[in-house]
């Protein structure tokens, strides 16, 4: 989106990335306007789902849902209920319970209030009971919950809503590799090469969907931030090393976010989860094989 | 069924993504006149630092000007504080981006020193949309705490 022209493009540090919103086709205060409602969408995902303000509904219902049922924001009954579905269809491989487990592993930090540690075999989304009038529930106090995994792509979803609502006619939302388009011609989307990060594997033309990327590096740069990328396999308990990248491309990006990392486990043996969703996937294997759904062949322009 | 094909491409065929990549959000101006439209005068307090936004004669917030370091190159951002001090808005100007060997070269960097706001980064502008490894936005967010540290100077 050139600058000049009848678009805008701004930035804000949210979500612990960066999140850019571009917007098109309408007028300068419109358009200004829109942005501001978007960020602030963002912003509201953000102070409801993070694992790190003491103020959340997640650090609310890691606090005391395993003593009492704790009320949530409805959009956060809406990501536990998507994660409690896509936990039961992928049979355990996306589990939003693995926070003990990233603690342990220092990619979360340790809240005052866990002054016991709990196996994390304990915990697992299966122990989360969603309640009528939107309340959370946990049945082992060792339960905790981290929504890293899919808030993301709900914030995005949020943010693109807001600019459909104020009738934008075209717009794109990205944060921090999670996007997701509309309007009347497709964006061009280029996807990070999990095998070398500099560079670029290949291009995505998107239409009005979403589309996600994880990947196995862990902190390439050396910073000293946890990188929500990091993925982990409930059933072992330790970093995945299924495969090095997953990129997906889904109606919404909350499915697209959460979907990565299932595939990053699963590998090709997510077709029938992809096939629900109405979703599909390129992933890099272990052994840098790229491999992707028959569906995204004809939007995907390999490097050359 | 979905079913799963397989692209074979040698490594050599992977495009590069260019030495560096920039992107201009937000001139210092359209910054300050976004984060405080009511705002008829900016006057210094810190020089290309910390302005005050004023409006007939009332200050309305201040503005304050930043630059961190990211993963390797600076990121450029402002934060909007309303009267008391409480932050408005954050906003990030300009975001560069290294890849590659390059950035060890102090004649490489160099470029980047003393560029103003206004003079946009046109190196690898074409790559708009990047899905892949997250950034972290931490070292904004500590810019932002070092910021709000010394706000209770300004009122």
């Amino acid at each position: 989106m050139r600058t000049g022209s009848n678009r805008i493009r701004r930035a804000r540090p949210l979500l612990g990335t960066f999140v850019e919103v571009q917007v098109g086709g309408a007028p300068q205060a419109e358009m200004n306007a829109a942005i501001e409602a978007a960020f602030e969408a963002v912003a509201n995902v953000h102070n409801l789902m993070s694992f790190h303000e003491s103020g959340s509904d997640v650090s609310r219902v890691n606090a005391e849902a395993s003593a009492r049922p704790v009320r949530v924001h409805p959009w956060t009954f809406r990501v536990l209920q998507a994660a409690l579905d896509l936990h039961r269809l992928s049979a355990g491989a996306f589990d939003i319970a693995v926070a003990p487990l990233l603690q342990q592993l220092g990619l979360l930090p340790r809240h005052r209030d866990h002054r016991t540690w709990l196996a994390p075999s304990q915990a697992t989304t299966e122990a989360i009971e969603l309640l009528p009038g939107e309340r959370v529930r946990f049945k082992s106090s060792g339960t905790r919950i981290d929504l890293g995994g899919i808030a993301k792509g709900f914030a995005v979803d949020r943010a693109i809503d807001v600019l459909r609502s104020a009738a934008i006619p075209t717009a794109l939302v990205n944060a921090g590799g999670d996007l997701a388009a509309f309007g009347p011609s497709p964006h061009t989307v280029a996807v990070r090469d999990p095998r070398d990060p500099r560079r670029l594997m290949c291009r995505i033309v998107l239409g009005n969907e979403a589309l996600a990327s994880s990947g196995r590096y862990f902190d390439p740069f050396g910073s000293s931030e946890p990188v929500s990328s990091a993925v982990i396999d409930p059933s072992s308990q330790k970093r995945s090393h299924a495969a090095l990248g997953a990129t997906v491309r889904a109606p919404s990006c909350m499915l697209a976010d959460a979907l990565t990392k299932v595939v990053m486990l699963a590998g090709p043996s997510a077709t029938a989860l992809l096939d629900h969703y109405r979703a599909g996937a390129l992933v890099v294997s272990a052994g840098g094989i790229v491999r992707m759904t028959r569906d995204l062949q004809s939007t995907v322009c390999l490097a050359a | 069924m979905t079913n799963w094909i397989d692209w074979t491409a040698p490594a050599a065929l992977v495009m590069s993504v260019g030495s560096a990549h920039a992107v201009q959000y937000l001139s210092l101006a359209e910054a300050q006149r976004h984060a405080f439209p009511s705002a008829t005068n900016f006057s210094v307090v810190q020089a290309d630092r910390i302005w005050r936004a004023e409006a007939g004669g009332r200050v309305v917030g201040f503005f304050i000007f930043d630059r961190v370091i990211g993963k390797h190159l600076y990121i450029d951002y402002s934060v909007a504080l309303d009267p008391s001090g409480r932050i408005r808005q954050v906003d990030i100007l300009q975001y560069r981006e290294s890849y590659g060997g390059e950035i060890r070269s102090p004649s490489w960097l160099a470029q980047f020193v003393g560029k103003t706001n206004s003079s946009q980064l046109q190196v690898g502008s074409d790559i708009r949309n990047i899905s892949g490894a997250t950034l972290s936005s931490h070292h904004v967010t500590e810019g932002v705490k070092r910021i709000m540290a010394i706000a209770n100077r300004l009122k």
